[in-house]
């Protein structure tokens, strides 16, 4: 039978628990590699995700994924309000979308800028006088069912967009504002609402 | 400073030498009941991991777990994303279905049915012997310096090591992929499937360097079974154990002192992780049973009894009977078949099938044709079953109320269908602007599977 102690007691460790000791006995070398592996990757790692941000955080990944979630979340929503509004108008796929329809619809009158200008028939959306009211609500209401204004005013625009399509682009519309700022805007008229539920399509 | 010869000892690990490098193992070959036993098994083993992807239960393989479209089939049982938490109870059940095998059997899984061992032992060191010869000539071939014919060895052997590791990697991914979607992988360019290409690859690489190079180490210093079996046996468990009551002293037959050990270190030669059995127990010790064939085949040509050594527990060495019965094994049982009864009850109550409820936006109600207030809706079905299901849909809550639309539909199997819905009812039936109803499903014909789920009803103030 072989020896069961090795001579090797000069490798014994100081400290005892329990009555277990235990040996000096040295690493296997694949064991450290992969050790010394483990610390360059960190480092790459930490460079490529927090330094540099080469890759895509899991951060990045949820947030985006998140803002998916609540673009449906605010899709399925049945009753439009200025706080859903306000929701939607900080969710960047709405907003996105909204502005794919404002290009295609808006610019027309309101200008690429939204500042409308001379020879745009359209009023400016980035400035702090509303004409029909400073309530998101109101902006959604004239875009809905035009203009109380028949003569001058904006059309109609929910048979042509839809509901859908229209929270969308009163939700680009007020991703250029903030709650504040809306608050403290002047408005030409008393704030008008949607009195009649839009039309379904 | 590479010693060709070792003594194994409880203080050091056999395969790691004094400085940190690896120490080769080559164990000599044997023969016996146990090792014949073994490679049947084998054979066996590795034709139901062969075969499990390609046996149709239910329409899908056996085993089948579809990552990419988030369905596992399991033995005819297909569970769906939603159905992950039923993995706790399973993973659960399987943990102390082993830890209930090891407190009777010992590492008895190690020794034969892990795949580790399996195809290490079965597969790659057939090919090694094969190629390079007996334990003395692999010994002699590693110190051998590098001449074209150990070239031409190692190159043969190191090839059909990496030809072996690709096939086991396909066979994997047949467990994920299906096996004519695999099939048409295989035949077209990698650069049309990059993902699966990559992993096949990275697969190959980890399993021939395994099973080439890491072997043993990955059951002496990785496995997590192996780190904490020595809590889950005790005195009374099945393990191979070297009896020195009968063995000790070892020594020569001329000795009149020594016991039936001759000190031949045939166990140590044949054993595959290094160690001494005489020493006892060990961590190292995948309970191959290696040394029991190899001293049997000694104790048969000296004339002596057989099952020096054997499995057995270390009470019966002690001259103790042992019990089969002990509050650990009750305590492991009773888990046991607490967990399995769990897996079973959900997998027998599941509901395989969702139904979702969605008001339509915008419109909030209108005036039909017969003066009947309407609300529009979109009604989700999820068929999570293996099966196409037929569907009758109904509506309660407020009375007289209809359903306009279809009200049986059909959803195919995985399928998640939207049906747009309208409800009507006469203007004198509504309770509030507001109104609570709930939508049903049933599957036809049997009514197998009820779903519900709750809505709301907008109409005009009552009057």
């Amino acid at each position: 039978m072989s020896d069961p102690k090795n001579n090797q007691d000069d490798h014994l460790r100081p400290h005892v628990y329990d009555g277990i000791q235990e040996y000096d006995n040295r690493l296997p070398n694949w064991w450290l590699w992969t050790f010394y592996g483990a610390v360059i990757l960190s480092v790459i790692y930490w460079f490529s995700f927090y330094d540099a941000q080469i890759m895509e955080s899991d951060t990045t990944r949820i947030d985006e994924a998140m803002a998916k979630v609540e673009e449906a979340r605010l899709a399925a929503i049945g009753e439009i309000s200025n706080d859903t509004l306000w929701q939607m108008s900080r969710n960047p796929g709405f907003v996105a979308a909204g502005e794919a329809i404002f290009k295609e619809k808006c610019v027309a009158c309101h200008g690429p800028d939204l500042k409308a200008g001379p020879g745009l028939a359209g009023v400016n959306l980035v400035d702090d006088e509303w004409k029909w009211g400073n309530q998101p609500i109101s902006v959604y209401s004239v875009v809905t069912n035009g203009s109380p204004d028949k003569m001058s005013g904006m059309q109609s625009w929910v048979n042509e967009l839809g509901p859908q399509k229209v929270s969308q682009v009163v939700a680009f519309v007020l991703s250029h504002h903030t709650e504040q700022e809306m608050a403290d805007a002047t408005t030409l008229n008393p704030p008008i609402n949607l009195k009649t539920p839009p039309v379904a399509k | 400073m590479k010693a060709k010869s070792k003594l194994p000892n409880l203080d050091t690990v056999t395969t790691i030498n004094e400085d940190g490098s690896r120490f080769n193992i080559h164990p000599a070959d044997v023969r016996g009941r146990f090792t014949r036993w073994r490679r049947i098994a084998a054979l066996l083993l590795i034709g139901v991991y062969i075969l499990l992807p390609w046996i149709p239960v239910n329409g899908y393989p056996a085993v089948f777990l579809d990552v990419l479209h988030r369905r596992f089939h399991l033995f005819g049982i297909t569970l769906a994303a939603q159905d992950l938490w039923l993995l706790f109870f399973f993973l659960s059940g399987m943990a102390f279905l082993l830890f209930y095998i090891t407190a009777f059997l010992g590492r008895v899984w190690c020794g034969w049915a892990c795949p580790q061992t399996v195809f290490l032992e079965h597969v790659f060191r057939r090919i090694e012997r094969f190629i390079e010869g007996d334990a003395p000539a692999r010994r002699k071939l590693d110190a051998a310096p590098m001449t074209p014919p150990k070239l031409f060895k190692r190159v043969l052997k190191h090839g059909i090591f990496l030809i072996l590791a690709t096939i086991i990697a396909h066979i994997f991914l047949s467990f994920f992929i299906s096996i004519p979607q695999l099939w048409e992988w295989i035949r077209t360019s990698p650069v049309e499937h990059w993902k699966a290409f990559f992993f096949i690859i990275i697969t190959t690489l980890l399993l021939y360097g395994n099973f080439a190079w890491f072997r043993e180490q990955l059951c002496i210093v990785i496995c997590p079974y192996g780190r904490f079996q020595s809590a889950l046996i005790d005195d009374d468990t099945l393990n191979v154990a070297y009896d020195y009551g009968r063995g000790n002293p070892p020594g020569s037959v001329k000795n009149p002192e020594a016991g039936d050990c001759i000190d031949c270190r045939r166990c140590v030669q044949v054993c595959p992780t290094g160690i001494d059995i005489r020493d006892g127990v060990q961590l190292e010790c995948i309970g191959c049973a290696l040394c029991i064939d190899a001293c049997d085949e000694v104790m048969e040509k000296m004339n002596y009894p057989k099952g020096l050594i054997r499995y057995t527990t270390e009470n019966e060495l002690e001259g103790k009977t042992s019990k089969l019965l002990r509050p650990r094994t009750f305590g492991y049982g009773a888990v046991l078949i607490l967990m399995i009864s769990a897996v079973i009850f959900t997998i027998a109550t599941r509901v395989p099938a969702k139904m979702d409820v969605l008001r339509d936006r915008g419109a909030l109600f209108s005036f039909n044709g017969e003066g009947r207030v309407e609300n529009s809706y979109t009604v989700k079905i999820q068929n999570m079953s293996e099966v196409p299901q037929t569907f009758s849909l109904s509506v309660d809550g407020l009375e007289d109320m209809r359903i306009l639309t279809d009200t049986t539909v059909t959803v195919s199997s995985g399928e998640n269908l939207s049906l747009p819905t309208v409800v009507d009812v006469p203007p004198e039936a509504l309770v509030d602007t507001n109104n609570d109803i709930r939508f049903y499903a049933e599957s036809q014909p049997d009514s197998l599977i009820k779903l519900e789920t709750e809505s709301r009803f907008v109409g005009p103030r009552p009057r």
